[in-house]
């Protein structure tokens, strides 16, 4: 994840500028009193011991077994905390894989039918390449944009030096007079998402800009979906 | 079915169904599967760093825990404000009349941080409601799905494709002088397995 992107304005004058994360105050969190509470993983059974293992070796005597005694529970093991693990990869035959395995995209449609299955597709951060990020110049009006998009995350633009303030607290000053928001993209023509890292999700940045005094703040939104109503078949498939 | 979201605008009251949407109901959705060498699905699972066991689906729980190692129940667990006093557990504002509170600055949701997004069906809207929507104001009010130790805030509001509440918590942004030196964070931007963006 990168902590830097480059970034053109109005002008196409372009600098690399930092970026921090814009956070929701902190919140109330689960505890006890007089004391700490932490969250932990623990072993609630071991291999031997899980539903399908026991339906497995009991057959049709599984409940019965279960009456009479505690198949279900490993001493050894039960209780135990789990910490550090690390991914690994079982076959299809439920083994232990020793080599990486190969990889696909499957593509699902909203409605969770399948669309395509395709080699995986590598794609790389954009945020911070040669090509800067381009001002397109498109605005649109806050009162608009808030109905219209949901914003998912925002990033704060944040100057390294005394020319990159300039460069940033100019772009503040003008976006702020017009109460809109200017729409951000990446690529030669400006068209396309921004992606933070790599294989990430992409993003359409909308840049707002406060000033306050000589003080500013450059705020990228970053949405990945519109306000829309899903269509009746893909709304059936997870609602709740 | 979830209870109804219901609001009052100058004591005029307004039901609202609810439905939860996220972007897999809207765009497609990419999902990456491992395969073997036949070509057949792997499953995922963990191993533990001293290779002692491979942790299979069904293998373990999780729970809270005190200092000493106790599992702590449910019901003995309290909320604590991040200045360490004891929080008030807000219960489900579902099929509880909210107050609503506005027409608010579009800017606000600018500064908010949104966790959930639901469509609003139309259960009975007061005409003075709607109207307000449908010339772009918005509104807030308390929400909360289920009961919990925060009490989040949703916004209302409504474009060409329907009514909308976006529910999350405010975030602040910091004011940034001449003079202030960019010290790097780490940024949480989730690595999630979605594509395209139709979109703009």
């Amino acid at each position: 994840m990168t902590n830097t992107i480059h970034i053109a304005n109005a002008k196409g004058r372009d600098a690399s500028i930092g970026i921090l994360a814009v956070k929701p105050k902190a919140q109330a969190l689960p505890g006890i009193l007089n004391g700490t509470l932490s969250f932990r993983r623990y072993f609630a059974a071991s291999e031997n011991c899980t539903d399908g293992e026991l339906q497995k070796k009991f057959g049709n005597d599984y409940s019965n077994a279960l009456i009479e005694g505690d198949p279900e529970i490993d001493m050894e093991v039960i209780g135990r905390a789990i910490s550090d693990t690390q991914t690994v990869f079982l076959s299809s035959d439920k083994k232990l894989m020793f080599a990486e395995p190969n990889f696909i995209d499957v593509v699902y449609n909203p409605d969770g039918s399948e669309k395509e299955r395709r080699p995986p597709i590598e794609v790389a951060s954009n945020v911070n390449s040669d090509i800067p990020i381009k001002w397109t110049g498109r605005k649109i009006a806050i009162s608009e944009a808030v109905r219209r998009f949901m914003f998912r995350r925002t990033v704060q633009l944040c100057h390294s030096d005394g020319l990159s303030f300039d460069f940033l607290f100019e772009m503040a000053t003008e976006l702020e007079k017009d109460k809109s928001l200017v729409l951000l993209g990446t690529g030669e023509k400006g068209s396309s998402p921004l992606i933070f890292q790599s294989n990430g999700r992409g993003y359409r940045g909308f840049l707002e800009g406060r000033t306050d005094g000589k003080r500013y703040q450059l705020l990228l939104h970053l949405s990945d979906m519109e306000l829309k109503v899903p269509s009746p078949k893909s709304a059936e498939t997870t609602n709740d | 079915m979830a209870k109804s979201v219901i609001v009052s605008l100058n004591n005029q009251t307004s039901s609202f169904s609810i439905s939860k949407i996220d972007r897999s109901k809207l765009y497609p959705t990419r999902k990456r599967i491992a395969i073997d060498e036949n070509g057949l699905p792997c499953t995922r699972a963990s191993i533990a760093l001293d290779g002692s066991q491979v942790i299979k689906s069904g293998m373990t729980a999780q729970g809270y825990f005190s200092d000493e190692g106790r599992w702590v129940p449910k019901d003995e667990v309290v909320g604590i404000n991040p200045d360490g006093s004891l929080a008030e557990l807000y219960p489900s504002t579902l099929g509880i009349e909210q107050k609503l509170e506005g027409p608010v600055n579009p800017s606000d949701i600018l500064s908010f941080e949104v966790s959930s997004v639901y469509h609003l069906g139309n259960e009975g809207v007061d005409d003075q409601l709607q109207t307000e929507l449908t010339n772009g104001n918005i509104f807030r009010f308390p929400f909360n799905y289920g009961a919990d130790f925060n009490l989040e805030t949703a916004y209302l509001l409504s474009n060409s494709e329907g009514t909308f509440c976006l529910v999350g918590n405010p975030k602040l942004a910091n004011w940034i002088e001449e003079a202030a030196v960019f010290v790097p964070d780490s940024l949480v931007v989730s690595d999630d397995d979605d594509l395209d963006f139709e979109m703009v």
